[in-house]
């Protein structure tokens, strides 16, 4: 029954609403003739009669009105005629709402993107269980973390072995590492790839909690021999590759030339920053040899990934210091650990990682830019509802409530805000996807930043807030308004009182003050990353390609075969019409990344820390000419220095200066090898044991990356050094033309060589000394676009401004320029305060600018944060566009023509 | 400065309290179907033009009572004119409202003279 009632109500309401207004109206009618009738009896005559009956009933279309919400379904209807009206009255001025719309989304946009980066990489919870107990354990030398490996900081296998051993802190703790190795899927037409593998022990997983989707993780035995010859995938690899075959455990994959049987798959749950280097998510996990059965000799090996859980209820500095207690006996037992001590760090900051202090910058300069637009929102809207005060009055005098009138700024306000916020949204996700794209590599971490909704509600809110209290503002002030002072007033525009002028002028100076602070970070920024990019490598960057190779030890089981495959390879590159040279080595700047200790003669050293180190590759003959690093003294590698000849070496300027600051190098032979007294055995990869002879010195080149000026470097042979020439190689080639139209030709000649061996990671040097500044160029980029976005804002501010204030003042002006002011006067006059607002806000914003330096000085290269040439071009620049600015609306003071101006109303 | 929304007070009128109109329109239908004039013309003649009637309030509370039921309208044929009006009744509904708004209303007004009786001595 109710329903029914309901629906007849329903019905009654909105199908009968026409007959109800007619029928409202002769309501009415009938009334006012009664009155009229009732008037005419007590004796006035008709038309009186009429007129008396009117004015007794009142506003019949504000009765009607009421009437009229009595019956409708008020607030839907209401707000459809809001919508509608806001709509129509944006629609004719569409460059308010056009300027207006964008501010917004500049500021929104900007927002929702960084703070959805900062959210995804800061604030969202790791995929871990319990993810704040998990751990990452780093060794520092003297304090600093310990750099050169593919887990920078990494440890060593016997010290964690050690700290698990003697500490209680801990519920479990795993080292592991990573490989790029040939994997092919046992199918022959598939090229073998270089993939990720990750060698773990069972409590690698058992740490991070995750379980197989199907299968097993190894077992004790197969850890302890090291080669179970079992693999565990990824789900990912299993669906790419696999199409999800529920019958996958059991299939054979080749790494390296040796097949291993598939026992589980695991879900895709480490995310790829947890990798080293960066180079995607590891794909198959194979048995890491326990560190249990690893001899003594092996402590110094170090660059090992390490993750530990700790015990609940036991605080990170507890772990800490237990840990440095264990560290600290270390060093004194064993030679190798002195000076080495441990830190640790949640996994949740290894996150957030190198981007951390340009997430705070960014962070910083998009509240800028929210103010900005904030600022320049109320501008807007105060401009506009000072220009429609009139329009207001109208409606109020024609009847229009109060009430009516504040809903319309309001509805006008809400459509605006949220056409904002769609094309911010938009802006927020085009940013993203394309920060993303062009990082792939360098910043794994931002791949997976989606839209933060709680954000995007956040930055909403804060642009709704600002445009309902300056929209509304107005309106409460506008609706007050004495209707018939704003009726009688002159001019097309509504004036503003001096008071609000004021404010205006007050929001464009902080404008103007915020983006110029905006404008000294991205300034400061560019000019810190020219000198970077522009830094000297020490050789000829131009024309230089760079690849990777590996050389399996199942098929190259012995340094021999490495160095035929190396040097027919090379000879074949050569042979290539577009090649001027080519070389295979290990070293090439920026970065070299293997550090070697040395035993100098004459230079004895008892503390580890007195070792002469260098930085130390291996390369072929073609070295020092294909890269076009300068020989100083001596000669350079020849064809003569072989296999069996005398073992021969480089050393460059730097080396020199350290190690022989005063003797004659060349000639001299030096031992590459730790000192006898630190008992380092060769092997596990990380040290040679060879004498050399020094017979040339080269020029330095960077190779400690490019902010750093270049480590002594020592370069040999690799034919000559049987114990560090391994399957990992770099060809870099010196083009004649495009280095890049190169590649199709270098890998025929790999595949005709070997065809299982892959091609990777190709890259021309400039890309490489890209890659090494890509975190200061992401940021630096988006500073750039935020300053331009924020000194945007601050010009439509000033110029709105000025425009209103030349469209107010016009009969003013009129009235100088026809009592004789000449037209440079008049224009002076409107000028002077568009400056007085742009000096006041440079003024501010130098001291602004000033006291941030904190965000920016961690982030500069060889470039004060108070750069005095930014600091004084920076506000010149402002000040230059500003002036621009104010003269195009300036300007129309000139085309007043003091006659129509002055007739006009 | 004049607010442009409040209309003019004109002194010796008083307003009427809130929801106290509901209720002297539904005592006036009481006595039988009446349209909007007759109503506004009955509550000032009844108290000697004390309580003067706006339309502005007349017409929305009718309508308003007549969506909730209260009221039934009706377009009929005057008796002493030649005219139609729309005429409202009360209906059952309309009847158990007019109570409880006349108890609430003595409630009320006993309160005030509970309060406003005379100062013992004044």
């Amino acid at each position: 029954m109710r329903f029914r009632n309901w629906l007849r109500a329903l019905h009654t309401r909105v199908w009968r609403r026409r007959n109800r207004d007619g029928e409202l109206e002769r309501e009415f009618e009938a009334h006012l003739a009664l009155e009229a009738e009732e008037q005419r009896e007590s004796g006035l005559p008709l038309e009186e009669a009429r007129y008396a009956a009117r004015r007794a009933f009142g506003n019949t279309t504000l009765i009607q009105e009421d009437v009229r919400e009595v019956w409708s379904i008020v607030w839907l209807e209401r707000f459809a005629r809001d919508v509608k009206y806001a709509a129509r009255s944006l629609r004719k001025s569409p460059g308010f709402a056009g300027v207006a719309i964008l501010t917004l989304a500049l500021g929104i946009g900007a927002n929702t993107a960084i703070f959805s980066a900062i959210n995804a990489l800061m604030l969202q919870p790791l995929p871990f269980s319990a993810a704040d107990q998990l751990v990452r354990i780093n060794s520092t030398i003297n304090g600093v973390p310990i750099t050169g490996f593919a887990y920078p900081g990494g440890p060593s296998l016997l010290d964690v072995r050690d700290f698990a051993a003697n500490s209680h802190s801990f519920q479990e703790m795993v080292v592991y590492d990573t490989w790029r190795k040939n994997v092919s899927f046992g199918d022959s037409t598939t090229k073998p790839e270089q993939m990720q593998v990750g060698l773990v022990l069972s409590a690698y997983f058992e740490v991070l909690d995750i379980r197989p989707i199907m299968g097993r993780l190894f077992t004790e035995e197969e850890n302890q021999e090291g080669k179970g010859y079992v693999a565990l995938i990824s789900e990912q690899l299993w669906r790419n590759r696999f199409g999800g075959d529920k019958a996958i455990l059991g299939r054979k994959i080749v790494i390296n030339a040796e097949p291993y049987t598939i026992i589980a798959v695991m879900p895709d749950v480490i995310p790829e920053w947890m990798e080293p280097g960066h180079v995607g998510a590891t794909e198959v996990w194979t048995p890491f040899p326990s560190p249990d059965q690893l001899p003594e000799s092996s402590r110094g090996a170090r660059g090992f990934g390490a993750l530990a859980r700790i015990k609940p209820g036991v605080r990170l500095e507890q772990a800490q210091a237990e840990l440095a207690t264990i560290a600290a006996a270390l060093a004194a037992a064993h030679p190798a650990d002195q000076g080495v001590g441990v830190s640790l760090t949640t996994v949740a900051d290894a996150r957030v990682g190198t981007l951390r202090p340009m997430l705070f910058l960014l962070m910083g300069a998009v509240g800028l830019i929210l103010l900005i637009a904030c600022g320049n929102l109320a501008n807007l809207l105060l401009a506009r509802n000072s220009a429609r005060q009139r329009e207001l009055a109208v409606r109020a005098a024609l009847g229009a409530g109060r009430a009516g009138l504040i809903r319309q700024l309001l509805a006008e306000t809400l459509l605006l805000s949220l056409a904002g916020a769609a094309v911010g949204v938009g802006l927020a996700r085009l940013g993203l996807a394309s920060v993303a794209r062009m990082h792939p590599e360098e910043f794994p971490q931002l791949g997976s930043v989606g839209i933060d909704w709680r954000v995007l509600t956040f930055t909403l809110s804060v642009s709704l807030i600002t445009s309902l209290l300056f929209g509304l503002a107005p309106a409460f002030m506008g609706t007050r308004l004495n209707l018939v002072d704003a009726l009688k007033q002159g001019g097309r525009y509504g004036t503003s009182g001096p008071g609000s002028q004021r404010f205006r002028n007050v929001l464009v100076a902080t404008e103007m003050a915020l983006s110029l602070m905006l404008l000294v970070g991205a300034s400061l920024l560019v000019r810190s990353i020219l000198r970077l990019q522009g830094q000297n490598l020490g050789i000829r960057q131009d024309h230089l390609l760079r690849g990777q190779i590996y050389l399996p030890p199942v098929r190259y089981p012995n340094p021999g075969t490495i160095t035929r495959f190396c040097d027919e390879f090379s000879a074949r590159i050569r042979a290539l019409p577009g090649a001027r040279d080519a070389t295979v080595t290990t070293i090439y700047p920026p970065y070299n990344g293997w550090t070697q200790m040395l035993d100098i003669p004459g230079r004895p050293a008892i503390r580890i820390q007195d070792v002469p180190s260098a930085q130390f590759g291996v390369a072929d003959y073609h070295f020092v000419r294909t890269l076009g690093i300068p020989l100083f003294r001596g000669k350079d590698f020849s064809e003569s220095d072989g296999v069996n000849s005398p073992s021969v070496a480089l050393i460059s300027d730097e080396f020199q200066k350290r190690y022989f600051p005063t003797q004659d190098p060349i000639g001299r032979t030096i031992h590459i090898g730790p000192p006898q007294f630190l008992h380092i055995g060769p092997g596990e990869g990380v040290t040679d044991s060879a004498d050399v002879t020094i017979i040339g010195v080269i020029g330095d080149f960077k190779n400690v990356g490019l902010a750093l000026s270049p480590e002594p470097q020592i370069t040999v042979l690799y034919s000559q050094h049987p114990l560090v020439n391994y399957g990992f190689k770099d060809i870099v080639i010196r083009t004649a033309s495009d280095p890049r139209t190169l590649v199709p030709e270098v890998r025929d000649q790999l595949r005709q060589l070997d065809s299982d061996i892959p091609f990777s990671a190709v890259r021309t040097m400039d890309e490489l000394v890209e890659r090494q500044t890509g975190g200061q160029r992401f940021t630096t980029v988006l500073l750039i676009l935020f300053a331009a976005a924020g000194l945007a804002l601050a010009i439509v501010g000033i110029y709105g401004v000025i425009s209103l204030l030349v469209a107010q003042r016009q009969q003013e002006l009129a009235v100088r320029l026809a009592l004789g002011a000449s037209q440079a006067n008049v224009l002076w006059l409107v000028l002077k305060q568009g400056l007085k607002m742009a000096t006041t806000g440079a003024a501010i914003g130098l001291c602004g600018a000033f006291a941030a330096q904190k965000f920016t000085s961690g982030l500069l290269f060889g470039i004060s944060p108070v750069d005095p040439l930014t600091f004084a071009g920076a506000p010149i620049f402002l000040l230059t566009v500003a002036a621009v600015a104010c003269a195009i609306p300036g300007a129309r003071v000139l085309r007043i023509d003091p006659a129509r101006a002055l007739r006009q109303d | 400065m004049a607010t442009i929304m409040t209309p003019k007070k004109t002194p010796g009128r008083t307003e009427l309290l809130q929801g106290t109109l509901d209720m002297l329109i539904l005592r006036t239908l009481l006595f039988g179907p009446a349209h909007g004039h007759q109503i506004a013309k009955h509550i000032q003649r009844t108290t000697d033009d004390v309580l003067q009637v706006e339309h502005g309030s007349l017409y929305p509370a009718l309508h308003r009572m007549e969506r909730k039921g209260w009221i039934a309208a009706k377009w009929e044929m005057a008796k002493d004119r030649n005219r139609e009006f729309k005429y409202y009744r009360l209906t059952p509904a309309g009847k158990k409202q007019l109570v409880r708004e006349e108890s609430r209303w003595k409630q009320l007004a006993a309160a005030v003279a509970t309060v406003m009786r005379p100062v013992p001595g004044g």
